[in-house]
């Protein structure tokens, strides 16, 4: 963590603060300048897309999982599937985005050749599924008994047992899958560096093109150094605290909810 | 169930035993030396890299180890001393060489080239000056059936679509030969842009790698960008000529790369290939190089294993696999270059002798 | 209970019944869209794969490009497989979880005992920021904790390090939400029983959630399997088998990016990553059938 400091300062010696609000990156040499806008940018609406759009997919599979199909052979084939959404490599994802997504998405009509935030957006809600789902048919299943057969005998539909007894009291274990996923998004590199299109500016509409922290960094690691590599660890660092940030506040929200 | 788990393990380690000492001949090696060459580096040239690296293990025991993180990766590396050697398409210039924790020497190891390639169904031959290149990389053109693009090429039948530029969204050597040939030609080019690994792109869309900017190429109807040869002529892509300082359209053969390299090379082989003055000269090639330090003994390292990297460097600029090059569309080094990488690695030392006669 | 009254609680019923039922289907049909990315991926895979797919393909290390080059200008199948990747796959996978299970499962049931302490929620905080690092900085930390300093070039154990701590928070947090639902009557009971406090937590909690702490773990090495940017940086890959911890080892994924940058192996691709997921397959139907029989 130190190094990761360490290796910032000169970044934020150069640019100051503002490092965080320039939206500009200029490898040139003699006329170096960057700045993190775009990333940060990038960064936090594809994630946010991305949970947006498998949060109500992988609810659903976990209830479908842990609750109405629970035990039997379907859901364990499912559930398995599932799983198997969790092993695939970033790359494979990456390749069939680019193979077969994006030809998808050209045909409904996506500008940009296909590329771009919404693309990557899909492919990392596809990643993210799984882990939300599979903690939280866990934890859906533990649900003890007792509990729900209460609420029945009481006359409850299964609609209202789900809504009133099982997740309030699951509530702690579903949203930590969210956050886990919601941590998968913000860090995938490989997958959406093939699907964004890396052009390094701010996005200004959600079908262009952009880039990520993640995927600049993987990007051009390889072989920056000096001034620039000081800024590419200044962004990691600046992922770090985003990520922070982004679990407090979910914190927050969740101790408000109680 | 449990025994099934327990069988299956079996089989498996059975079988990876049986491999290791495998019909592959890794480890035909009469009992030579157990020596590990690591190095990492460029991926221009990693086509030709994975190929003689893996006959030099066969044939003399030696194990190689060849990582493709980058040409900065490669020198980092070798910086951290955590390789044998390093590969970067961009040598280092005077600041970078003094940077360096000890003396580095270069050894160019083949020569190649960087091709336009596009996609454009009903358009062969494309000949693209260098004005056209200029106006299209920075977006001045941006229709196909641009009037200039016409009277370049009469004859051809440009539909009326928009032009979709792909470049690297990573730092590469293709880029740094690219941008050293454009601010070469085009004084606009070379203000606004510049030469370099990294560059701020005035138009277009990032690819990651060779293969990501050949892919999107590939994929994408009205595409056009620059790659390395080889994943051009694997992937059947349509490339285009360019025109050379003699002003003839050239396109990218191993002849018109060779040709590139026929003029002077400096002592320590650091120098740009492109827009050569040679008529028949390919004018986007480069050299690509090894680096390591002049003197081996760093780091504990042994004697034995600094002369194992000079070993395996000499057999890389023989004739036996400089004449692989063209096997996977590179060219072989001029005889010329050839001469110095040898003097130069005749300099390498451990404790100031010369590991090599 | 006169008629009206009657009649509204029977309205208010069918209203209950017909939104339950509602419910149900809407979960079943994004269910379905959920599931359906992972049969097309499948689908794709195979229908790219299988013919490469042969016990040669176990064997055998992969082919230099030129030989590629030739089989796919003939028609033939690239000779040549992914032994290298297996092998050291298998080899990092299994060091990484030796560093991260014993490690992720002690913290996650720490943070179980101690609701609420400072530490803990620091603890807690610091796995979930790190579960959003981009796995290329964690590799970039283990290249210079490992790389550079204890192994001195690039090597196995740095690349399982680097693994390791991306399999941590996913275990963590499993094992304290898992330890969470158990009812706390059962832990009463137990100690109530006069059970020691470290055998109840080795006795009967954890096998109690052994379920959900194998999903974690199993979530965790899922995602461990895949991945490539960390290696890259600090197993780097090899041509050849290799069990030895500190020099360079292969991967299944690094061998997939090095197909993918290679011309002429690129068809290899889809054949490696269908193997990848037999791997993961099997490790699913491993693990369930562990937490079936406890």
């Amino acid at each position: 963590m130190f190094s990761l400091v360490e290796g910032a300062i000169p970044a934020f010696k150069t640019f100051g603060l503002k490092f965080i609000f320039n939206n500009q990156w200029n490898p040139t040499s003699g006329k170096e300048n960057y700045g993190a806008l775009p990333f940060i940018a990038g960064t936090i609406i594809t994630s946010l897309a991305a949970l947006i759009i498998s949060l109500p997919l992988s609810f659903s599979a976990s209830l479908f999982l842990g609750e109405y199909y629970r035990g039997t052979r379907l859901a364990q084939i499912i559930g398995m599937m599932v799983d198997l959404l969790a092993g695939i490599p970033s790359i494979v994802y990456g390749l069939w985005g680019f193979y077969v997504l994006r030809p998808l998405l050209i045909d409904l009509g996506l500008p940009n050749q296909g590329f771009g935030i919404f693309t990557a957006s899909i492919i990392l809600a596809i990643m993210i599924i799984p882990y939300a789902t599979s903690l939280s048919n866990e934890i859906i299943s533990m649900v003890p008994n007792e509990l729900k057969e209460a609420a029945y005998s009481l006359g409850a539909t299964r609609f209202e047992v789900i809504f009133n007894v099982i997740v309030p009291s699951a509530r702690s274990g579903i949203i930590a899958g969210y956050i886990l996923s919601f941590g998968r998004a913000l860090g995938e590199t490989m997958a959406v560096t093939m699907l964004i299109g890396n052009t390094n500016i701010v996005p200004k509409s959600f079908f262009s093109t952009g880039n990520t922290m993640a995927s600049v960094i993987a990007n051009q690691f390889g072989e920056a150094e000096g001034l620039k590599l000081s800024s590419l660890i200044a962004i990691g660092l600046l992922l770090f605290v985003i990520t922070g940030i982004i679990n407090a506040v979910g914190k927050f929200i969740i101790k408000k909810m109680e | 169930m449990k025994n099934l788990v327990i069988i299956f393990l079996a089989v498996f380690v059975l079988a990876s035993c049986q491999s290791s000492s495998s019909k592959k001949g890794n480890e035909k090696s009469a009992g030579k030396s157990k020596i590990t060459l690591t190095a990492a580096g460029a991926t221009f040239p990693m086509p030709y890299y994975n190929m003689v690296f893996k006959e030099y293990a066969e044939e003399s025991g030696v194990q190689l180890t060849y990582g493709g993180i980058g040409s900065g990766g490669g020198i980092r590396s070798l910086t951290d001393k955590v390789v044998d050697f390093g590969a970067t398409d961009a040598y280092l210039d005077d600041a970078k060489l003094a940077e360096m924790p000890a003396q580095v020497v270069h050894i160019p190891t083949v020569l190649g080239a960087v091709v336009i390639a596009y996609n454009l169904s009903g358009v062969d031959n494309l000949k693209l000056s260098n004005e056209l290149l200029e106006k299209i990389f920075m977006g001045e053109i941006t229709k196909w059936n641009d009037p200039l693009l016409k009277s370049n090429n009469p004859g051809l039948n440009f539909p009326n679509s928009e032009i979709t530029v792909v470049h690297r969204s990573d730092g590469s050597g293709t880029t740094n030969i690219f941008s050293d040939y454009m601010s070469k030609i085009s004084p606009k080019w070379a203000e606004k842009v510049g030469t370099g690994k990294s560059l701020q792109w005035p138009v277009g869309m990032g690819a990651k790698g060779n293969p990501g900017v050949a892919g999107t190429i590939k994929q994408t109807e009205s595409s056009i960008g620059y790659i390395g040869s080889e994943y051009a002529f694997a992937q059947k892509i349509q490339t285009a000529s360019v025109q050379n300082s003699s002003g003839n359209y050239i396109l990218p053969s191993i002849a018109s790369v060779s040709a590139a390299a026929k003029g002077d090379i400096p002592d320590d082989t650091r120098i740009m290939l492109t827009n050569s003055s040679d008529p028949d000269a390919y004018p986007i090639s480069g050299f690509t190089w090894i680096i390591l330090y002049k003197e081996q003994n760093y780091n504990g390292r042994s004697k034995e294993q600094a002369l194992e990297t000079v070993k395996f460097l000499d057999w890389l600029e023989s004739e036996k696999a400089q004449g692989e090059a063209e096997k996977v569309h590179y060219a072989p080094l001029p005889a010329a270059a050839v001469k110095k990488a040898k003097a130069i690695l005749r300099s390498v030392t451990y404790e100031g002798v010369p590991l090599l006669k | 209970m006169n008629a009206a009254q009657n009649k509204i609680s029977h309205d208010n019923l069918n209203l209950r019944t017909a939104k339950d039922r509602w419910v149900k289907y809407i979960v079943i049909f994004l269910s379905a869209i959920t599931i359906s990315p992972i049969i097309l991926i499948i689908f794709k895979l195979v229908a790219k794969g299988y013919r490469q797919i042969s016990f040669d393909f176990i064997i055998n290390t992969p082919p230099n490009t030129f030989e590629a080059m030739t089989a796919q200008n003939n028609g033939e199948l690239i000779p040549g497989g992914i032994a290298n990747g297996i092998t050291g796959t298998l080899l990092m996978v299994v060091m990484a979880s030796v560093l991260a299970i014993p490690v992720g499962v002690i913290s996650g049931v720490y943070l179980y005992e101690n609701q609420g302490k400072r530490l803990a929620n620091i603890t807690r905080n610091v796995s979930d920021i790190l579960q959003g690092v981009p796995s290329i900085v964690l590799g970039l930390i283990s290249y210079l904790w490992i790389v550079k300093n204890i192994t001195n070039g690039f090597s196995a154990l740095a690349g399982s390090v680097s693994l390791s701590i991306m399999m941590l928070p996913m275990i963590i947090r499993s094992t304290e939400e898992t330890l969470k639902m158990i009812p706390q009557t059962i832990k009463e009971a137990a100690l109530a029983l006069g059970v020691p406090y470290y055998k109840v937590i080795l006795r009967v909690l954890l096998p109690t959630g052994v379920s959900g702490l194998l999903t974690g773990i199993l979530l965790g090495l899922s995602r461990i399997l895949g991945e490539t940017a960390p290696l890259m940086l600090t197993a780097l890959g090899s041509s050849i088998i290799n069990f030895n911890i500190t020099k360079p080892t292969s991967a299944v994924p690094l061998l997939i990016w090095e197909f993918y940058n290679d011309p002429n192996m690129i068809d290899l691709i889809w054949s490696s990553s269908l193997l990848l997921m037999a791997m993961v397959l099997f490790l699913n139907i491993i693990s369930k059938q562990i937490a079936a029989s406890t």
